[in-house]
Parts: C-alpha cells; structure tokens; sequence
C-alpha cells in the first residue's frame, strides 16, 4: 500500500537518507519527531514534498497522482482547513473533492465526540479542535485509505483523545493504511502494530514491539556515503572528535562510523554532519558482524 | 470541481468583515472625489477624478485587497493548502482562487469606474452612458489586470509578501512613460482612462497589453503553486 524505496529528500534543515519501507493495512509507528524528517516522511507519502532520490509508490500509484492524493489524509500539528468556511461546509468541501458522498457533519464529527464543533467557523477553532476536525474528517471518510497522523494525542479535544485510538484502529482492521508518527514509545505502542525508528534522517530500527525495539537498537555500524573524498574526509576527522563514536574509518568516499547503541550514533553522527556542512549522498546502518538484528532487521 | 473549489476563496472575500471595511473606503475615497469635481462643476470632472484618483490609487488599492482576501493573506501555494489537502489539484486550486480574484476585481473596478464616471461626469466629458459603460469596461480591465499582477506577486515569499513588492514595482515603473512603463498596469491603464499614454501607444494597444497582462501573470501565479 505505501513502500518508499532508497528514498533520499531535504527540507531545510532536515534531510531523510536512503529511507526503505514498506506498509501494508494497518496501524504502523513512526518513533521520532519532526527533528528527525518524521514530518517530511509523511510529506513524502502524502505527496506534498518531492524526494531528491528513490521511489515513493501510495496505493500502487505515486502519490501526486491526482487519483492518489484524494485517497490520502495527512493530519500534521498544524493540520490546515479551509480559514473562511464552517466546520459542516468544510466536511461537505472535502466529500466533494474526495468525490465521496455527502454526510451529516455532525454524524461524522460524532465519531470524536465533537458534534458540538459542526456550526462553528474554522476561523473560532482552537488548535486542538481543528485538529479533533482534521482527524474526523480522515477517520470517517469512505475514500481515504491512508491516513497519516502527526502526534494524535498531542494538542487534540480532550473529547476526541479517548475515542481516537479506536477508531484508528477500525481504519487499520478496515483495510487502511494508519501511519502514526509519535515520540511517545506509549503512544506507538498502544496504537501500533509494528514500529519503526526514525533518528536524524535515518530509519535505525524496525520491530513488532516496543520491546524488541530496545533491543534493535543496541550496536550497529552506520555508513555514511558522502560526494566525494574530500568531504568524506572532513567527515571523519569531524566523527574523530566525538566521545560516543568508538572507532571510525574512510572507504573512498564513504564513511563507517561505529557505536554502541544505534540511536546516539545516528544522532551523533547527523549532528557532526550538519557541523561540517556537509551534503551526504546517503546513510545507511549496516549490522556489525556476529550481531543479531531485530526480528524485522536494521534498516 | 472548480465550483467546489471556489467556495474557499469567495467566502474568504464574502466573510472577510476587513475586507468590506477596507474596499468601502477605497471606493468612498473615489466616489467622494467625484462628488467634489461634481459640486466645483468641473467640466471634465469624470475624466480627471478617473485618471488622477481611481486609475492611479483606488483600483490598485482595491484590487490589493481582494486579491490578498481571496488568497487568505497568503502566498499562492499556501492559499490552496486547505483543499490540496483533501486531494485536490495544487494547480487547479491555485487557478480557481487567482481566478475568483481576478474575478472580484474586475466587478470591482468596473462597478466603481462607472460610478466615478456617473457621480463626477462634467459638461465636456463624452455622453454620460457611453462614458459610464466605457469607464466601466475600463475598470473591469484595469481591475483584472492588477489582481493578476499582485496574484503573481503573491506567488513570492512564504507568505506571499511578493504582492506589496508587485505595488511598489507598478509605482515604480507605471510613473513614467518609458519602456519600462509598457510592463506595469498603471501606464497602460492611466492610457485608457485618457491619460498620458506610454510610449504614444494607442488605447487599443494598451488594451491588448492589459489583456496579455491578466493571461500572463495570472499563469505565473498559478506556476508558482504547483507541488
């Protein structure tokens, strides 16, 4: 349903390096924050950023196909409806552009509880209403299939925080596609079926359970292809300053960093990239020998 | 589809209590003109108040407004966030409320050029119908001419503050009547209503260059939207 292959893409100041995932119905965690391309991430798959590099592929189309993007919510923190237009003619608004057919707003607000918002202008919503609208709007819609939700229980209706993780799990059961990108290990663990980590760009764990998660990120070696030698260079003298990277070493153009938990080596690592200024083709974490990876692998 | 997505930005204009304050008191600022060239008994009154106060202030003025109201006070791009979000086409979103800008402006402009020309017309201006329906045309170009103008201003900046640069610029180059005039609005306009023409073009000739104005910018407006 969403598989994004080798994909590499910035925005200011965040960069995802040679990202690979792929996603089926269900209800999946992204374990990160905005700090570490989690937005850009859905971006990518809602099809309003472009990547640099790599395939990203929605519904077996790619996602600025007009035909896709109707089948696709994104819900950010910052979820944008229309500014002019009350509550009920924004649910009928997206109906009609989603060319499914038209409900009672109330019945669809309902679901979250937030009945109450119908005959409110967007424009009075708070933060946390607009987003409880938002989130009804995907949640109840008959056309979307991918649903992808920025931190669903931070700065949400009070009304609509209990009611949220049942019914996003009803959409995972009913065949959809439920991205869930979250800093909360709790928040991804009550809602998800399977998580992954997303740290400074990079995909550095992927596993079934919180807990085999911990485990998936312990050691791990990450490669950092940079453009040329040079820049490799300046790389690793830059990792070379570093407490938490054990051991580093140039290989032409690419850089193998070394650590003990995964997690502090991509941050790290990013953190010396972005010291340097430095433009890294790609990164990606490769399993040290004799190390067993979590049950789904490293990325 | 595109009388759906014109809800958004005509409920932006029709909503926007700003916006009704703001093109009230353009429009009385000119229809204020006209009455005082009426009451001095000026003898090309509609002419002067047209060339002087509505061509060169009010119109631009106006249609800043509404163009800004029908985007949200945003750039291009970020105008159509709300409904590309629920699936819709960045480009044909943008088309649409650059459209109803246009749109706005043009009933704007014509709706107040024949006004002006009706309250301030004087003995030596043309007869008063035909200059009505004449400065109302006028109006409607001048008007759709500087919505496109300042739509394609909008398409610059992270919240579309190319616009306020787009009026400077028509200041800047409409005021004289060199070449660089013949890209801006002001002259071509300021020609229409019988003003200085620039480069000695004919009326007709800044007609067509208004007319191109309004095609083109309005599709660099709309470029400037796309994903």
């Amino acid at each position: 349903m969403i598989a994004l292959e080798g994909v590499a893409a910035r925005r200011r100041p965040l960069a995802l390096a040679s990202v690979s995932v792929a996603w089926g119905a269900g209800v999946h965690a992204v374990l990160g924050g905005r700090e570490d391309g989690g937005a850009l991430l859905l971006s990518l798959i809602a099809g309003t950023a472009r990547p640099r590099s790599g395939r990203v592929t929605v519904l077996d189309g790619i996602p600025f196909d007009p035909g896709v993007r109707k089948r696709v919510s994104m819900v950010l923190l910052d979820p944008a409806l229309p500014d002019a237009l009350r509550v009920d003619e924004t649910m009928a608004l997206a109906a009609a552009i989603r060319g499914e057919p038209a409900r009672p707003a109330s019945e669809r607000l309902g679901v979250l509880g937030i009945e109450s918002l119908t005959t409110r202008s967007v424009r009075s919503l708070s933060l946390a209403e607009a987003r409880a609208v938002a989130l009804a709007e995907g949640v109840t819609s008959s056309h979307v299939r991918v649903l992808l939700v920025e931190e669903p229980f931070l700065s949400i209706d009070p009304r609509a925080m209990s009611l949220l993780s049942p019914q996003l799990r009803a959409r995972g059961a009913d065949g959809c596609a439920v991205v869930v990108l979250t800093a909360s290990p709790r928040d991804a663990g009550e809602l998800a079926d399977d998580h992954l980590v997303l740290r400074r760009g990079a995909i550095t764990a992927r596993a079934t359970t919180i807990e085999a998660l911990s485990s998936a990120s312990q050691a791990g070696a990450l490669r950092i292809v940079a453009h040329d030698s040079r820049d490799a260079r300046a790389l690793v003298v830059a990792l070379a300053r570093e407490e938490d990277i054990d051991g580093v070493a140039q290989d032409g153009t690419a850089v193998v960093a070394r650590g003990r938990d995964a997690v502090t080596l991509a941050r790290t690592v990013g953190r010396a990239i972005v010291g340097t200024n430095l433009d890294v083709a790609e990164m990606r974490f490769d399993t040290l020998p004799g190390e067993t990876p979590s049950p789904e692998g490293l990325k | 589809m595109i009388a759906v997505l014109a809800q958004l930005p005509i409920a932006r204009v029709v909503r926007t209590p700003r916006t009704w304050v703001a093109t009230g008191a353009w429009c009385a600022l000119a229809v204020g003109m006209a009455l005082v060239m009426r009451a001095r008994g000026a003898s090309h009154g509609a002419d002067d108040v047209l060339v002087e106060a509505c061509g060169a202030l009010v119109l631009p003025l106006l249609a800043y407004t509404l163009v800004g109201t029908a985007l949200g006070a945003r750039s291009v791009a970020g105008s159509t966030t709300a409904v590309a979000a629920f699936g819709a086409s960045p480009a044909l979103a943008a088309a649409v409320t650059v459209g109803v800008g246009v749109a706005a402006s043009a009933l704007g402009g014509a709706v107040l050029a024949a006004t002006v020309a009706i309250v301030a017309h004087g003995a030596a201006d043309p007869p008063l119908a035909r200059d009505a329906l004449v400065s109302g045309y006028v109006g409607a170009l001048g008007g759709a001419a500087y919505a496109s103008w300042f739509a394609l201003g909008a398409g610059f900046g992270r919240r579309g503050g190319g616009r306020l640069v787009a009026l400077v610029i028509d200041w800047l180059l409409g005021a004289n009547g060199g070449v660089t005039a013949l890209l801006a609005p002001r002259a071509h306009l300021r020609n229409l209503l019988g003003g200085a023409p620039p480069m000695d073009l004919s009326q007709r000739a800044s007609a067509v260059a208004l007319a191109i104005l309004v095609l083109v910018c309005a599709l660099g407006a709309v470029g400037r939207a796309r994903t």
